[in-house]
């Protein structure tokens, strides 16, 4: 192809005038303003950006020991955990169940798929509610098997509170990784399956060999998007447990789903904005470390 | 045999994901001292919570805000991403690939790492408590610029090249030519720009501190740290703020779901 000429790269960049500008101020800029603030502190409270203080290295230092930080790394490890391969299992069966000859595909496809494009913060308002003992209809049911479970609220006890909100958002997810395996689905050529059948592959064993096999690079996609937005998880944690409830381990008081997304929130919201700013720093170097992870492995997993 | 048990899986699991949303409903419209009450049907049907949320809790002004804000970025991110895109498809330029590689790499990139950096940006504009703080920050979309121009790239050259021939300039052929013809992707990208906006919960809890302007989640959140107890209540009003969206996706849903589909798969 031709180099394109001085006047055509001009006139092209024209056209990406109103996105570039965009771009750069709020998404490039911001990257490197942020790398600026995270070697200050903010001096004034009253003026919070226009007085801050060189600090060097001391807010990563500070990182290094801050066990509330770490634990957060480790609940949002421990809630991508609980969420990533359940959401997987559950899209990847609705998908295999709607591939079939069955009527009403299409509404069924709406109703799973609906939570998604819904807000996460609205959607823990209302899932807070259900939960809520002794009023809620979750421990109102539960008082029918046992009588003294009536007054259990899962997201007050440390132990469930986690698994408590993976559920809602698994359940809130669900139709998103559906629709993609169903689309991938429609894509594996009949042909495979028959071969897997003359191979003597039935039932469960013909899924196992061809389906997933071939649905890999959408597993990887929700594996890798799934952690991603693990580290970037606010409003579900900030509508059902706002971090809480309080454990105490070694001494420390930690909140039991106190993850990433809400620890980096009180950093800004109590205006520590340079230790913010390292914070929000060292998040996307572990992003990108475990979504690296992630794709090496399951590039590696042979069927 | 079998199918029965397909349609029992599906229709179960369609039951447990809505009825969140059905009980949601189900307390919003029942009589204020009736909140708690486990009846699925409720004995009298009331739309006063709605009345009292919208009027006294002004509940009105949230949602016109949400609305102001939702509609305008999605507005002015669909323009933008749609020249954008079209430069990428159809135009040659020095800098493309690396270009491409930039937008690609800023997709990894967790929105949390944003809030600091563009928060200050905003006030350093001084532009906390206005509109401009709400839009103009997310209205570089990425997504929706590839997913438009992937879909521009599939039209034929030599529609563009007739018209050049026949006279007419960039604008008329952006007008006339591609737009039409793109138009499903421009009105799914249109779509996805406006729930993302009407859901942008945590930026705009942010950047506003006045009460007036307020967008319908944020308004909920303060509502509910004041008025816990409030049950009917804070449910008419996640209802309001759940409901544009939920209508759009009714009337709308192939939109929703090739927009959302195409981009993972392909991006």
């Amino acid at each position: 192809m031709d180099k394109p000429s001085t006047r055509e790269t001009l006139t092209s960049y024209l056209f990406f005038l109103p996105f570039l500008v965009i771009f750069l101020v709020f998404l490039v800029f911001p990257i490197f303003y942020s790398l600026y603030l995270s070697f200050h502190e903010v001096r004034d409270l009253s003026n919070v950006f226009g007085n801050l203080a060189p600090c060097g290295l001391s807010n990563y230092k500070k990182i290094i020991s801050d066990t509330g930080f770490w634990w957060g790394v480790f609940m949002t490890l421990y809630y991508a955990l609980l969420t990533i391969p359940t959401g997987i299992i559950i899209s990847l069966i609705l998908a295999i169940l709607l591939n079939q000859k069955i009527r009403g595909i299409s509404i069924y496809r709406a109703a799973f798929f609906m939570p998604f494009v819904l807000d996460a913060f609205v959607v823990a308002i209302v899932w807070t509610f259900i939960y809520s003992a002794p009023y809620g209809i979750v421990p109102n049911i539960l008082s029918k098997i046992k009588e003294n479970w009536g007054t259990v609220n899962f997201l007050a006890l440390p132990a469930t509170a986690m698994p408590a909100v993976a559920l809602v958002m698994v359940l809130k997810n669900a139709g998103f990784g559906m629709v993609l395996f169903l689309a991938g689905l429609q894509n594996i050529p009949p042909s495979l399956y028959e071969a897997a059948e003359i191979d003597g592959a039935t039932g469960i064993r013909k899924h196992l060999y061809v389906t997933i096999p071939m649905l890999k690079p959408i597993i990887l996609f929700l594996v890798i998007t799934g952690i991603i937005g693990g580290f970037s998880a606010f409003a579900e944690f900030y509508g059902m447990t706002g971090g809480g409830p309080t454990i105490t381990l070694f001494g420390k008081t930690l909140g039991a789903t106190k993850v990433t997304g809400i620890y980096l929130f009180r950093a800004f919201e109590s205006l520590k904005l340079g230790y913010a700013a390292s914070i929000s720093f060292v998040l996307l170097i572990i992003t990108l470390f475990f979504s690296y992870i992630g794709s090496r492995i399951l590039g590696k997993v042979r069927y | 045999m079998k199918k029965i048990l397909v349609y029992t899986l599906l229709t179960l699991f369609a039951i447990f994901s809505l009825f969140p949303f059905f009980w949601m409903l189900i307390t919003s419209l029942k009589p204020f001292g009736e909140g708690l009450s486990l009846r699925i049907i409720p004995k009298t049907i009331t739309i006063e919570n709605y009345k009292i949320i919208l009027t006294q809790y002004n509940f009105f002004r949230y949602f016109l805000n949400s609305l102001i804000v939702a509609l305008s970025s999605a507005f002015i991110s669909t323009s933008f991403a749609f020249l954008g895109g079209y430069a990428f498809a159809k135009r040659q330029f020095m800098g493309k690939r690396v270009l491409f590689f930039v937008l690609i790499s800023a997709m990894m990139i967790p929105g949390m790492v944003y809030l600091v950096p563009q928060f200050a940006i905003v006030n350093l504009l001084g532009w906390m408590n206005t509109y401009a703080a709400m839009v103009v920050p997310h209205l570089a979309n990425i997504f929706g610029l590839f997913l438009l121009a992937q879909y521009i790239t599939t039209l034929p050259n030599s529609l563009i090249e007739s018209a050049r021939i026949d006279g007419a300039n960039e604008i008329r052929i952006l007008t006339n030519i591609i737009l039409p013809l793109s138009l499903p992707v421009v009105i799914t990208v249109f779509l996805l720009n406006f729930q993302f906006h009407w859901n942008n919960f945590l930026w705009q809890l942010i950047v506003t501190t006045k009460e007036k302007m307020y967008t319908v989640p944020v308004g909920l959140a303060m509502f509910r740290s004041a008025h816990e107890e409030l049950y009917t209540l804070k449910m008419a009003a996640s209802a309001i703020s759940l409901m544009p969206i939920s209508i759009l996706f009714v009337f709308a849903q192939k939109f929703f779901i090739s927009g959302i589909t195409q981009g993972a798969i392909k991006g």
